[in-house]
């Protein structure tokens, strides 16, 4: 009903076609009907309704209903009681809620919180090592009712952590079809908490590593999905809040021995992503959302950062040299700008955007103003190769406005006959936006 | 708009034939992709009735099936699924509450189905109490679509008290970005889609004083492209459906005029099936209603001759919002 990207054609079928249609909606109708009916007789066990979703999920993955009832499948009936058990206790949510099926709203919530381990008192490792010691230590071998229990626990976990495994498997390929399908990314986040609720925490980590290995294998396939990165941010708030700070971690990926968070490793993930492409908001984007947070934690102190500031400008740089019509590098150097051009201009712009939020709050004015004569000389010199691209004036405008509200008033970066060319610059190379130029003009001269 | 009348021919508005196409599609059972997309029924009917409205051929529908089709998706805990038998989520619900606003049939609720307090109910217990979210379902997904959704219905039902807009609020404050825009959930990427449910909750609750209108008027001015069409994030393919995203969104900072009209004009017109009816993502595609209510809408905000007003932050038409809400002036 909604379709992207298909060519129109004669929309009249020839008769076969017309059978042939008729044949598969009979097919497709059949299994939803059979689901219905297992599903009105809540029949969540029977292991023929859930083989019934499998097959209508690969004609039609955007059937949401659907995904709810394997969901209640698994749940209800495939996953041993205990794991249901501790997923539906997990997955209460905090919220006040009284809906009569618990919601896991934990499960696909970015927040820190959303995926703790599991209780390694109630969760016996399965692995026979690397894993922090909880197994009980009895090595009796006569069948004491306690040492059974303890065994079916071990094969339950074994058996449902090969469902869970399956149920992974069995989404790629029908991810990789429909990238964009919300259902499919809110189905394999069910499952990772199904992972976090009834594994040891080691061994639902190792799902979630293997989780964001996926995400960037997505991410190469299309680098702008918004659902692929929304979810790299989700795993990776996952994943940083179950790290055990003190690196005894044991599951090998030792990055990470010392430290909880990923942001230097995802930092470093966007640049290899810019790399790769430069128009690549999506990368760009999230680079602006680490950066505060890199410098924090690595403790940089002001020299530090102001040099990051340069030289992420250096990078911006670099990619405006060759492509200055491309917008993404244009966002990403408007918010480096506004980071040094922000102090003063932003009092009164809200009380929580307080110098604590800049790159480098502790700029002087001298520093600030040198900043942004170095931009300005730097984006005037593309001109000289590229006079016809308007985002060049544009940026020039912008920054020139930006100076002035810093609060200097004398030695202004540009003049308002400088100021007055560009935007004429803009009217004659931009006439799609002429009202915005308009607007820009009357707040000029009202100077 | 003089000038719009001497376009040639398949720059007309095929107003008939987008009627005829409305029409027809409940009656194209014997195609697969019918079933294929019977978990968008509900919204199906709420696009293609919101499109005939603007359209001015509001009875081109049945009422009284509507109502039956709406309520018979209706679940006991007051909920909507797409269609008969299909899961409730705030998705259908909310197409629910606008089909019944548009044909003013609230009272069918009352009368027919589980009342108005179970579907306020359903919506509010979806909202997430401590980041002030909605979730979509009880399976938890969770994104700015839902709070919007939720503060759309609700108020349209006159039951916004029901859940905790300050902390909705300060959760759409939380999705905003540097470049004025605003994502998903906080953290993600500047989309239109969800820079228009943000501005919308927020208008519909008095709300705008954090948005940085200039900022984000750039950015939304930005998406028009060169053929006129408008794109959904930066360095990104034009799609008719962002004729409304990012046009109501102009709307609600008043900078409509920020954008080439005329050239938007042209692009959604060249995008129109003139006769078999229906308008598609770009000039050539195949047509849906999804895409043929959105170029409505577009072509509505923007003034077009002969097309009922469209409210931009409810996206239904303003006569529908004023009778229910009254005059905002």
């Amino acid at each position: 009903m909604a379709t992207h990207g298909i060519a129109r054609t004669n929309r009249s079928r020839t008769e076969e076609q017309r059978q042939q249609d008729l044949d598969k909606i009979q097919k497709y109708r059949d299994l939803d009907d059979q689901i219905q009916s297992h599903v009105k007789q809540s029949n969540y066990s029977d292991p023929a309704l859930f083989q019934l979703t499998t097959k209508i999920l690969r004609l039609n993955p955007e059937y949401y209903t659907i995904w709810n009832v394997r969901r209640r499948c698994l749940i209800s009936g495939l996953l041993s009681k205990r794991s249901a058990g501790l997923w539906r206790s997990k997955a209460s949510p905090s919220t006040s809620r009284s809906v009569t099926t618990k919601p896991s709203c934990a499960a696909s919530s970015p927040s820190p919180s959303a995926a703790t381990p599991a209780d390694p008192a109630t969760s016996p490792s399965p692995k026979k090592d690397g894993e922090s010691g909880t197994t009980p230590e009895q090595g009796e071998e006569n069948t004491d009712p306690k040492e059974k229990e303890e065994n079916d626990e071990k094969a339950d976990i074994a058996a449902d952590t090969s469902i869970v495994q399956a149920e992974l498997a069995f989404t790629i390929p029908l991810l990789i079809e429909f990238p964009k399908c919300y259902w499919i990314w809110g189905y394999r986040s069910f499952l990772l908490s199904l992972c976090d609720a009834m594994l040891p925490a080691g061994a639902a980590r190792d799902f979630w590593v293997a989780e964001l290995a996926l995400d960037s294998k997505m991410l190469t396939k299309d680098r702008r999905n918004f659902h692929a990165w929304s979810y790299r941010r989700f795993i990776v708030s996952a994943l940083e809040s179950t790290a055990k700070p003190d690196g005894d971690d044991g599951s090998g990926d030792g990055s990470t021995a010392t430290t909880k968070s990923m942001t230097e490793s995802e930092f470093a993930y966007t640049y290899s992503m810019i790399k790769v492409d430069l128009s690549n908001f999506s990368a760009w984007h999230n680079r602006s959302k680490l950066a505060l947070r890199l410098l924090d934690e690595r403790g940089a102190d002001d020299a530090s950062r102001k040099k990051f500031l340069e030289e992420e400008l250096e990078l911006v740089r670099e990619g405006l040299n060759v492509g200055p019509e491309d917008q993404s590098l244009w966002y990403y150097h408007q918010f480096l700008m506004d980071h040094i051009t922000a102090v003063g201009a932003h009092a009164g712009a809200g009380e929580d955007k307080e110098t604590k939020d800049l790159i480098a709050p502790n700029l002087s004015l001298a520093d600030r103003r040198e900043f942004v004569d170095r931009e300005v000389t730097e984006i005037k010199d593309l001109l000289e190769d590229y006079d016809d691209v308007k985002l060049i004036y544009e940026a020039l405008l912008e920054y020139a406005m930006a100076y002035r509200a810093m609060g200097v008033s004398d030695g202004d970066t540009a003049n308002q006959d400088e100021m007055m060319a560009w935007l004429a610059k803009l009217r004659e190379l931009d006439p799609l936006r002429r009202g915005r130029w308009d607007d820009l003009e009357k707040s000029l001269k009202a100077r | 708009m003089a000038q719009l009348q001497n376009l040639p021919d398949e720059l007309q508005l095929a107003t008939e034939a987008h009627v005829k196409y409305i029409q027809s599609l409940d009656s194209r059972k014997d195609e697969y992709e019918y079933w294929l997309t019977e978990h968008l029924r509900l919204n199906g009917v709420y696009w293609g009735l919101t499109a005939l409205h603007l359209l001015k051929k509001p009875e081109a529908l049945p009422r009284d099936a509507t109502i039956d089709f709406v309520l018979s998706c209706q679940h006991e805990n007051g909920g909507f699924g797409a269609a008969p038998g299909h899961d409730a989520h705030m998705l259908y619900t909310v197409s629910a509450v606008q089909i019944l606003a548009l044909i003013d049939a609230f009272d069918e609720l009352e009368k027919r189905g589980k009342g108005k307090a179970a579907v306020g109910k359903f919506i509010a217990d979806l909202q997430n109490r401590e980041t002030g979210t909605f979730a979509g379902d009880e399976w938890g997904e969770e994104d700015t679509r839902f709070l919007y959704g939720a503060f759309n219905a609700l108020s349209l039902m006159g039951m916004l008290d029901l859940v905790d807009v300050d902390k909705a609020v300060d959760h759409i404050k939380a999705c905003a970005n540097f470049d004025g825009g605003y994502g998903l959930t906080p953290g993600a990427e500047s989309h239109s889609g969800q820079i228009f449910t943000c501005l919308a909750a927020l208008s519909i609750v008095g709300r705008m004083e954090s948005v940085e209108a200039d900022k984000l008027g750039k950015w939304l001015s930005e998406r028009q492209l060169p053929n006129g069409g408008l794109n959904g994030r930066p360095e990104k393919q034009e799609d008719v459906c962002y004729s409304w995203w990012v046009l109501s969104s102009l709307a609600m900072i008043n900078r409509t005029h920020w954008i080439d009209r005329n050239a938007l004009f042209g692009f959604i017109l060249r995008c129109q099936d003139t006769e078999k009816g229906g308008i598609s993502d770009r000039p050539g595609n195949m047509v849906d209603v999804w895409h043929t209510l959105f170029g409505l809408t577009g072509l509505s905000l923007l003034g077009y001759p002969g097309l009922d007003e469209i409210d931009p932050v409810y996206c239904l038409p303003k006569s529908t919002t004023q009778r229910i809400l009254g005059s905002k002036e």
